[in-house]
């Protein structure tokens, strides 16, 4: 239980920077995937380089998680094809939408009620490819990836 | 006084940092893919919602909490213009929306993360995997918007 509060106490202190970054403004990402305003990249870029250097920091140091005791770990990737194809359509819809699934969320609860459409989309687009790779039998696109694609 | 744009230098790192403190609380990702698929999954029993749901929901209290906080509360339906690329009428755009975000959850759940998933967490651990999604995703965004400025005539 304490798990998803922690979960909810993250979301919202993200949700509350994401709004106050304005990236749950669709003309904002907008201009940044036209490439007339470069400060999103140089937002998220900053995010990575402190998020890699403080991963790094924490394992290096074996902290073990405040909550949940484990030892803080994860493990990483090799690229497939699903990888590519899947974000293709992802990048396609992000564009044409302006945001994407974190900042939507965030834009809802901002007020902006013209989100509640992406969500309705976002909802059917994972529920049918789950259907999808559950009605696939044998060995479709795995995703036994606990702490990388961060699903 | 909120109302201000926070500059990129000083959410990036922020966002950073609340990235590295969940890893330090819980040892998870930050992924909002993940709390659509765990709501979905869960719809029929919320009591079992977890970490991933909770953390989306969260996102959406985030911004209720900014929006409260900066003044700016006003609900509207209103979508940005998006560059005017949005069409005219509540209608169509709408159906555009909609089909939008269904090419997102389809393609995202498909590639295994979105922008949070794959584009901050799963690079910034260094994991080819996202490193090759994000470049993929920015890539197809990128063209996907210059593409839709060009056919609507410069998109200004």
């Amino acid at each position: 239980m304490r798990v998803p509060l922690v979960g909810l106490l993250f979301g919202t202190a993200i949700g509350f920077v994401l709004a106050w970054a304005q990236l749950t403004d669709p003309d904002v990402i907008r201009r940044m995937l036209l490439l007339r305003e470069p400060d999103v990249f140089f937002l998220m870029g900053s995010a990575v380089a402190v998020a890699a250097v403080g991963a790094r920091l924490l394992k290096a140091t074996r902290t073990r998680a405040l909550v949940t005791g484990e030892r803080v770990g994860w493990s990483v990737e090799r690229p497939r094809a699903h990888h590519v194809l899947g974000s293709v359509l992802f990048g396609a819809g992000w564009s044409v939408a302006g945001t994407c699934p974190g900042p939507v969320a965030a834009m809802i609860g901002q007020g902006r009620l013209g989100g509640l459409f992406v969500a309705t989309g976002l909802v059917v687009g994972v529920v049918l490819r789950g259907s999808l790779e559950r009605r696939r039998a044998g060995p479709a696109p795995r995703y036994e990836t606990p702490a990388t694609a961060g699903l | 006084m909120l109302l201000a744009r926070c500059p990129w230098y000083v959410a990036g790192p922020l966002l950073g940092v609340l990235i590295v403190a969940l890893r330090a609380t819980v040892n998870k990702p930050f992924g909002a893919l993940g709390g659509y698929i765990d709501l979905v999954d869960n719809a029929s029993a919320p009591r079992r919602i977890g970490f991933r749901g909770s953390l989306l929901a969260g996102l959406a209290l985030g911004g209720l909490l900014f929006a409260l906080s900066s003044r700016s509360f006003a609900p509207s339906f209103d979508y940005a213009r998006a560059g005017h690329l949005l069409p005219h009428g509540t209608a169509v755009s709408a159906a555009v929306l909609v089909i939008a975000g269904i090419a997102m959850g389809f393609g995202a759940r498909t590639a295994g993360g979105c922008t949070s998933g794959h584009g901050m967490s799963g690079t910034s651990l260094g994991s080819p995997a996202s490193i090759v999604a994000t470049l993929t995703f920015f890539g197809a965004g990128v063209a996907t918007a210059l593409g839709l400025a060009l056919l609507s005539g410069g998109g200004r």
